[in-house]
């Protein structure tokens, strides 16, 4: 075999080899980064909108966007946790709209604007499970479709069209990205419990992770 | 001009960082945080895009598998005993590269409207590779 042979393949393959490398590193430390932090931070938590009793023992915030591919996909872990912890359990969640989401915004405005008539948790879902269907859709599109599904839910056509111009509900989703941002949030969705910030490795550890934390 | 050693190793030079690029790029993909980005703030907005991933497969691993191919026939051809076929292997490899990056820059310029800093810097390496086959294939045949 030639010289030249050899030492290209020796690079090539210890640049795969490093790749690998890398790859079961970050696998492992995530792995063991699975848990809880230590430090407890200091939550509004008179902010956001909430299912449960503000007095249970254990407070589980989070930090979502609606048009996060992610957070669509904690929904199921979440409603698990309050099916099995109850009253003992109570969930916030927090607006933190990502500025590449074109819709994040304008789908919290609609939300909350659901939510003056009660209707915050039923739009909640909605738009989450057509997440796929209006994220691909153009301006004028989207906002058709977000007028329809508040029509679904018997929401005032024109109160809804009024949230998603903007200025109604905009201070009060700024002030949750602006603690998000406080609380040193860089992705979606992120996960409080009672003030310890949550790094899952799967989001089906969660209901696990609030059980250990009641048992305290 | 142009040795075919010097060529060879230049095409080897070049996967490697394309291979870095993708590489980097499909960890970013893994992310949901916001994408380190050197230039302009389209990374963000081209990875949350319907066109991120091809019959659900992330664009970059497309790219670490072209960029490696590219490497591992370099690394063959340096041998320079089926050299014929290796050569033309490259080539047509480098085409089908070139072709697909210059169909995700054309998306990422007409239809997402914006430009990821590291899509386009992978699109730049596969024409230099596809540039530097094509300089040895004209040498080769004066």
């Amino acid at each position: 075999m030639k010289t030249e042979t050899k030492v290209l393949g020796i690079i090539l393959l210890v640049t795969v080899a490093l790749l690998l490398g890398f790859v079961f590193f970050l696998g492992k430390s995530s792995n063991s980064s699975n848990n809880i932090s230590s430090e407890v931070l200091q939550i509004d938590y008179s902010k956001g909108q909430r299912i449960g009793s503000d007095s249970a023992k254990v407070r589980l915030v989070e930090f979502s966007d609606f048009q996060c591919p992610a957070c669509r996909s904690a929904e199921p872990y979440i409603k698990q946790v309050i099916s099995s912890y109850g009253d003992n359990v109570q969930f916030i969640y927090r607006h933190f709209p990502l500025p590449q989401h074109q819709f994040g915004k304008k789908t919290a405005y609609l939300a909350e604007a659901a939510g003056e008539q009660g209707k915050f948790w039923q739009m909640h879902e909605k738009i989450f499970e057509t997440q796929d269907s209006w994220s691909k859709m153009s301006g004028s599109d989207a906002d058709s479709y977000f007028l329809k599904l508040a029509k679904e839910l018997e929401i005032d056509e024109s109160k809804a069209k009024e949230a998603m111009e903007g200025d109604v509900y905009k201070t009060k989703i700024d002030e949750d990205i602006a603690e998000g941002r406080k609380l040193r949030i860089n992705s979606t969705p992120t996960f409080f419990l009672n003030g310890k910030k949550l790094n899952l490795q799967s989001f089906a550890d969660l209901n696990t992770i609030v059980g250990e934390e009641l048992k305290k | 001009m142009i040795s075919s050693k010097l060529s060879n190793r230049l095409i080897f030079i070049f996967s490697l960082l394309g291979f870095a690029v993708s590489a980097f790029l499909l960890y970013e993909y893994s992310l949901s945080g916001p994408m380190v980005c050197p230039v302009g703030k389209g990374c963000d907005i081209v990875r949350s895009s319907p066109y991120a991933s091809f019959f659900g497969i992330p664009i970059p691993a497309f790219g670490i598998v072209f960029y490696l191919t590219m490497a591992a026939l370099s690394v063959i051809h340096s041998h320079e005993i089926p050299t014929k076929i290796i050569k033309r292997l490259q080539l047509l490899l480098a085409l089908t590269g070139v072709g697909f990056g210059a169909y995700l820059t054309y998306l990422e310029a007409f239809v997402i409207k914006a430009f990821c800093f590291w899509c386009v810097l992978s699109f730049i390496i596969s024409v230099i590779i596809l540039k530097v086959i094509l300089i040895r294939r004209n040498e080769n045949r004066d």
